[in-house]
This record gives structure tokens, sequence and C-alpha cells, in this order.
């Protein structure tokens, strides 16, 4: 039987508040499991304890009560570590280090050296499209880019769960949808995905399950199917429907089912704000990639007339 | 499928390996902070030092030299010292890149060790850049002094070779010997003990302003404490207090003056290598000790 990626067992945080002799309680007796392979969200407002569960599941913090495993290893066990990679909230990283240099350094933590390190610090900017800035230091680089070299730090040592806090946090639509991209490859590949935000557009798109957090205790928790379904209502999606055919099945809903359904809704499907911004930013670019292309024919067709003679 | 417990990769419980990545990743930080810009000011006080030509004895130039030079070195070595790692750690936990070192299989003695280790080879290497621009100067120095005051003596005719030699051996006392070495080792020893301190205050401490007051006091408390305490005793006895308060800080805090090498160096009093052994002894007891405590606090410090 295989392991689960992370296993919290009835985890309390308490914070001590100042010397007045009160107490934060952060988290309550909560419990959830990431099974190997499965991405998970844990959902939740501000302040709910989502960053606490997350800091106890990485060691950086211990449990009141409860505990955590990795892998079946204690949180606070370094060994655990091995096999996170973490990618925390804004991250910032060593601004005097290029990127290459960055995901050196936490690769050469991890123990990688020489020429395994060097192809997989070349194959993680490749996969996070920052090829092209890898010598440049990283106070230049924008949110997104510092997000993306976050993400391939987290990667170095082929973890076999990332945990990511708010991965899109400032992040532009391009910038979400290339980490959102992201996650689904990590999928792909096996790899466990614990994911703490509070954007439920995303994590509705890429987690398979879910949890809802609020003061510190786990409201709801399921797979996303079985969470979000309204068990009671059916949608039926159709294309270049005639009002005629729309007025039939409204017809047939009524005579059919005898007064016991009604017909609550229907109209055109929408797509996303993200989705329309996307499709306009990929049609510009493809207008300019053709536009560079016909000058660059041009170009050469103008090279070409002078020796043709 | 996952992996099982057994078959997880282990993880080195020390690794100096990962200790020396971030020291060199620390040194490169305060490298790139443009720290080594002091060399600059510095090789402009060494060249104005050995430049200056006031109604000196040749020996007294040389002497000059030499004690603006370990003055400079002195000052800059325990000034980073508190000010470099007091910053570090602080740095590390605003930027969340402390997050993201000990997420990875690192073990928090490594990271306080690799800190530490960065700062102190940073001082290390800055010194041995200022010791060899210092000692190229004072050669230069010497060799011009030795060749004019030779030929002023010369020229008087009333010294016999012999005592002329001895008038210039007692110049050559002044310039370079191996005992400058001493001298160095010395200011790398004390700036040592007060880099540990201070790591060990930032540890607890809630700002970085907290941790260089704290340190700096401790490090000017560190110079008299001995002998304020020598005058308490002969005072009050062995009350109390005594026994509570200045006892413990006499141990607490080290005799900084035991450091100060360089001014025997400039004065021309040999220093043997059984003292600059018993003061590597020392200063590696002070920085075991207050690095034990500075992770005592730090283990299970919560982020």
């Amino acid at each position: 039987m295989s392991v689960p990626a992370v296993e919290v067992r009835n985890l309390t945080k308490v914070f001590p508040l100042s010397l007045r002799k009160e107490y934060l309680v952060a988290v309550e007796d909560l419990s959830l499991t990431v099974n190997a392979g499965e991405v998970y969200g844990l959902i939740g407002p501000n302040g709910s304890g989502k960053s606490t569960t997350m800091k106890v599941v990485l060691g950086l913090m211990a449990p009141t009560t409860g505990s955590t495993k990795v892998f079946g290893i204690e949180s606070r066990d370094v060994r655990s570590r091995n096999q996170i990679g973490f990618l925390p909230e804004n991250p910032y990283f060593y601004k005097h280090l290029t990127a290459w240099e960055t995901l050196k350094f936490y690769g050469k933590l991890c123990g990688m050296r020489g020429k395994e390190l060097k192809d997989r610090a070349g194959e993680l900017l490749a996969l996070v499209d920052l090829e092209g800035a890898r010598d440049r230091r990283l106070s230049g680089y924008s949110k997104g880019m510092l997000q993306r070299i976050g993400l391939a730090q987290a990667l170095i040592q082929r973890p076999k769960l990332v945990v990511l806090d708010e991965p899109t946090a400032g992040v532009d639509p391009i910038g979400s949808r290339q980490i959102r991209d992201l996650i689904f490859k990590l999928k792909d590949d096996g790899i466990s995905v614990f994911l703490c935000s509070h954007l439920l557009e995303q994590v509705q798109e890429v987690c398979d399950q879910v949890g809802i957090i609020a003061n510190g205790r786990m409201w709801r928790e399921g797979s996303l199917h079985d969470l979000i379904a309204i068990e009671d209502q059916t949608e039926l999606v159709l294309r270049d429907a005639s009002p005629e055919l729309l007025d039939k099945i409204k017809a047939l809903i009524e005579s059919e089912a005898g007064g016991c359904a009604e017909l609550i809704r229907s109209g055109h499907p929408r797509t996303t704000l993200e989705t329309l911004f996307l499709d306009i930013v990929r049609e510009s670019r493809e207008a300019q990639d053709l536009k560079d292309r016909e000058k660059l024919a041009a170009k050469e067709a103008k090279k070409q007339k002078p020796s043709s003679k | 499928m996952s992996d099982s417990v057994e078959t997880l990769p282990r993880v080195p419980l020390f690794s100096p390996g990962r200790i020396w990545v971030l020291a060199s990743s620390t040194f490169t930080q305060l490298v790139r902070m443009r720290t080594f810009y002091f060399l600059i000011v510095f090789a402009i006080l060494v060249a104005a030092a050995s430049n200056l030509d006031l109604l000196y004895t040749p020996a007294q130039k040389l002497r000059i030299l030499k004690d603006a030079s370990f003055g400079a070195m002195s000052i800059f070595s325990w000034l980073f010292a508190i000010a470099a790692t007091a910053v570090l750690i602080p740095r590390d936990l605003e930027d969340r890149t402390l997050y993201t070192i000990l997420s990875k299989p690192v073990p928090r003695l490594e990271y306080l060790l690799g800190k530490l280790g960065g700062v102190m080879l940073t001082i290390g290497v800055a010194l041995v850049v200022m010791q060899v621009l210092f000692t190229g100067f004072l050669f230069f120095r010497e060799v011009t002094v030795l060749a004019s005051e030779r030929q002023y003596l010369e020229s008087q005719g009333e010294m016999s070779a012999a005592d002329i030699q001895v008038q210039l051996d007692l110049i050559r006392a002044q310039g370079v010997q191996w005992q400058l070495l001493y001298a160095l080792v010395a200011i790398f020893l004390k700036a040592s003990v007060v880099a540990a301190l201070t790591m060990l205050v930032s540890t607890f401490a809630s700002s970085t302003l907290f941790t260089m007051i704290v340190s700096s006091i401790v490090f000017m408390v560190g110079h008299f404490h001995k002998l304020a305490a020598g005058y308490w005793l002969e005072e009050f006895g062995d009350s109390l207090f005594t026994k509570l308060i200045i006892k413990p800080i006499v141990m607490i805090i080290p005799d900084f003056r035991v450091f100060n090498v360089a001014e025997n160096v400039v004065g021309g009093e040999p220093v043997s290598a059984a003292i600059m052994l018993s003061l590597t002894g020392l200063a590696a007891l002070y920085v075991a000790v207050y690095s034990a405590v500075a992770l005592y606090l730090f283990i299970d410090k919560e982020f």
C-alpha cells in the first residue's frame, strides 16, 4: 500500500499572545490526507490557518498537539524535507544571485553536484520559461518571474511532494496560467501537490481533493467532483440551438415531468474574463508574429534582388 | 506509487558540504553588497600614512604606518562582524528565503554555521587583502627609509660600520616581520568571537537595530569588565552582587583586550607562538559556546 504524501492527524496549533496569558488557536484538531500523486487544495479566508498548517507540514513550526507526516516521516525530521519542494507566498530569494546561481544554490543544498545539477537547472529554466533571463540577477525580476524561479527551485531535487502557498498571488493572468499548466504537468508526472489558496477558481481547475478551512477548523473535505456537484440539477449545453428547438424542450419538460421538474435557466454559456483576456493576448501575439514574418520576408526579398541580377 | 519510508534517500545529519554552500553564498552576498569598497578607503589611508613625513625618526615612521593599518583593520573587522551578522538572519526571514532553505534537507545547525562561516570568510579575505596591501607599503617604506638613513649616517662619518648596522637593525625591527601575521590572526580571532556573539543575539532579538546595539554594548563591556570586576572585588569583596552579576558577566563576555596583539607587535614586543595558540583556543571556545547557545534558541524557533 502506498504511503500518503501528507498525513495530518488531529493537529492543533496554539500561539501565546505576548505576556497576557492569552492564546490564539490558529489550527484546531485538523486532520487531512494528501495521497500520492494527488493535487490537494486547502482553501479558506485569510487567517484561517492555511499557512500555519503548511508550516507545520514543512517542519518550520512544531504542532502543539497532533502529528504531521510526510511520506511516513515526522515533519520535524530533516529527512522528510528531502522529498519536499516548497514555494512560499511572494518569494524573494537572494537578490544578488542570478536564476542560474539560485538553482545551483538550492540544488547543492539538496546534495546535487556537477553535471546532474547543471542538467537539472537547465531543464527547469526551460520548464519555467526563464532561459533568456538565466544570467540576470533576481533583483531585476518581476513578480511573475520570481514566482516561476521559485517553482523551479522547489522542483530542483525532483521532490515527490510540492507545497505551494498562494502560488499565483500577485501574478498576472498569463503567469497564472503558466503556473496552472505546470501544476498539471506535475500531476501528470505523478508528483503530489499540496496547494494553499483563496482563489477558488484556480483550486477548482487543478485540484482533485479540496479541504475548506475556516477559523482553524476543517469544515468540508472531499473530492472536488463531490463537493461542487448540485445533485438535484442537470445542465444541458447546446450548440446552435434554434428558438423553436428551445421552445420544444421547454414544452417537453413541462409535459413529461408532470410538474415535478422545472427549467431554471437556459442561455449561452459564458467564458471567463481570464480566458477572454488570454485569447485576446494570444490573438494579438499571433498578429504581431505574422507582421514580423512579413517584414522579414520583405527584407529577404530585397536582399535577394541585387544578387539575382 | 509513492516511496515507502525505507526507500527514501538518506540525509546526512551533518554535512560540511552544505555548510560550505551556505557560507560561500553568504560570502557572495556580502561581496555583492560592495563591502570590499572599504579596501579603497584602507589603501588611501595606508598610502597617506606611509607618506607622512613629519619630524619623526625613521623607526617611528614605520611604527605609525603599522599602527594606522592595524587600527583600521581592527575597526573594520569588528564593525563588519556586528553589522553583517546582525543583518543576515533577519533579512532571510523578511524575504522568506529562510523558508525555502529550511524546507530543504538543511538542519538548522548547518544554516547557522553556514551564515557565521560566510561572515568569517568575508572578514578573513578582507583582512588578508588589507595585510598584503599594508605589508607592501611597509616593505617599500622600509627599503627607502633604510637607504636614506644609511646614506645619512655614512655621510656624517661619526659612526663605525658596526654602529651604523645597529642603528639600521633598530629600524628593521619596525619593518616587515613574521610577527605581523600574529597581529592579523589576533584581529581575525577577535572579529570571529564578535560575529558569533552577534549571531547569538540575533537569534532572540526582535530587530536588527536591537542586535547591533546589544552586540556593540557587549563588545565595549568586554574591553573593561575585567578591570571593573577587579575594582569591585577589591572594594566590596565577595558579595551576593558579585556572585550573581559580576562573576557571570566576566565569564560570559570574553576579555577582548587579550586579542590586542597588534599593540605588542607595533611596540616591537615579541609575541610567542604559545600565546597565539592559547588565544586561538580561547576564541574557538567562545565561538563554540556562543554557537551552541544560538542553536539552542534557534532550533525550536517558529517562523
